[in-house]
C-alpha cells in the first residue's frame, strides 16, 4: 500500500495540534502587548506604548512563523479565536511584570511541545522549534531587564518619566 | 481500495491509484483528501462530547458537521460522534500520521 499520508504530510498529526495551539498563544500575546500599547499610550507612557507596539508585532511574526512551517508541512493551520485580553494594569511595574508572566508562559508551552516532538521522533517539528526556544530566552531576559531598570530607578517623583525614557534602549 | 480503520458505523479507505481517501458513512461514501481528512479531525477533536450530557449546552444531542468544503451535510447523534472519533484517532495511527496518543495527548 502506499503510504499517501507520509507523502502528504511531514509531521505527526499531535505536533499539528500542539503547533495550532502555539499559533493561538502567539496570537493572544500579539493582543495583550496591543493592549498594554493602549494603557501605556492613554496613561502617558509613550516610549513604553512604541515597545509594546513593537512587541505585538513580533508575536504576530512568530505566529505566522509556526502557521507557516505547518503549510509547508502540509498540515492544517488554524486561523486562532482571540479572546479574554486584558485591558486594565494598576501600574507600569504591572504591565511588565504581567508582560514576564506572559513570556514565561509562552517558554513553558514552547518547551513543553519540543519534548513532545522529541517523544513522537518527530524531528521536522524539533528543530523548527530551536529558533523559538532561543528566542524566548532573550525575550524573558529583556523584560526582566526592564523590571531590574524599574527598581533601580523607583517610581518616585520624576521616577516614572526616567523608567518610560529608559525603555528606549530596548526597542531595537 | 485498501481498509484503513473500521469502527462500528464507519469504514475508512485508503485509494492508492486516486490518491485519496474514502469514507464511508453508511448511507453515503465521501471521497476525501488528505486536507479534507485533517480538516475533519479538526472538526471532529473539536466536539465536546460533554455537552451532549448537558441540555444547556446541547438540547438535543446531535452535531452538524459539514464536509468537503460545504459539499456534504451530516446530523451525527452521540454514538456516531463517538464512533467517529474513534474512527479518526486509530485511522490516523494506522495511515502512520499519530504517534501513540498515550504519550502525547496533553
Amino acid at each position: 500500500m502506499k503510504d499517501i499520508a507520509r507523502q502528504s504530510m511531514s509531521i505527526k498529526v499531535e505536533s499539528m495540534d500542539l503547533l495550532n495551539g502555539q499559533i493561538k498563544i502567539e496570537a493572544h500575546a500579539s493582543a495583550t502587548y496591543l493592549a498594554m500599547a493602549s494603557w501605556c499610550e492613554q496613561n502617558g507612557f509613550f516610549t513604553s506604548a512604541k515597545f509594546f507596539f513593537k512587541q505585538a508585532e513580533e508575536e504576530r511574526e512568530h505566529m505566522m512563523k509556526i502557521f507557516n512551517f505547518l503549510v509547508d508541512t502540509g498540515g492544517n493551520p488554524i486561523s486562532p479565536e482571540v479572546t479574554d485580553i486584558n485591558h486594565d494594569y494598576s501600574s507600569i511595574t504591572d504591565i511588565f511584570e504581567s508582560t514576564l508572566e506572559h513570556e514565561v508562559k509562552v517558554t513553558k508551552s514552547i518547551h513543553n511541545i519540543v519534548k513532545k516532538a522529541r517523544q513522537a521522533g518527530d524531528i521536522a517539528t524539533e528543530r523548527f522549534l530551536d529558533w523559538f526556544v532561543m528566542e524566548q530566552v532573550e525575550e524573558e531576559n529583556t523584560i526582566r531587564d526592564i523590571l531590574d531598570m524599574i527598581e533601580v530607578t523607583g517610581t518616585e517623583g520624576v521616577g516614572l518619566q526616567m523608567i518610560d525614557n529608559q525603555v528606549a534602549n530596548w526597542i531595537e | 481500495m485498501n481498509v484503513i480503520f473500521q469502527s462500528t458505523y464507519y469504514t475508512l479507505y485508503q485509494a492508492n491509484n486516486e490518491r485519496c481517501f474514502y469514507l464511508d458513512f453508511g448511507q453515503k461514501t465521501v471521497r476525501m483528501s488528505l486536507c479534507q481528512l485533517l480538516s475533519l479531525r479538526h472538526k471532529i477533536m473539536d466536539i465536546h462530547i460533554e455537552d451532549h450530557f448537558d441540555g444547556d449546552l446541547n438540547s438535543h444531542g446531535f452535531e452538524v458537521l459539514m464536509l468537503c468544503n460545504k459539499e456534504h451535510l451530516f446530523i451525527l447523534n452521540t454514538l456516531e460522534i463517538l464512533d467517529l472519533k474513534n474512527l479518526i484517532e486509530n485511522g490516523f495511527m494506522a495511515i502512520g500520521l499519530s504517534a501513540k496518543s498515550k504519550v502525547l495527548i496533553q
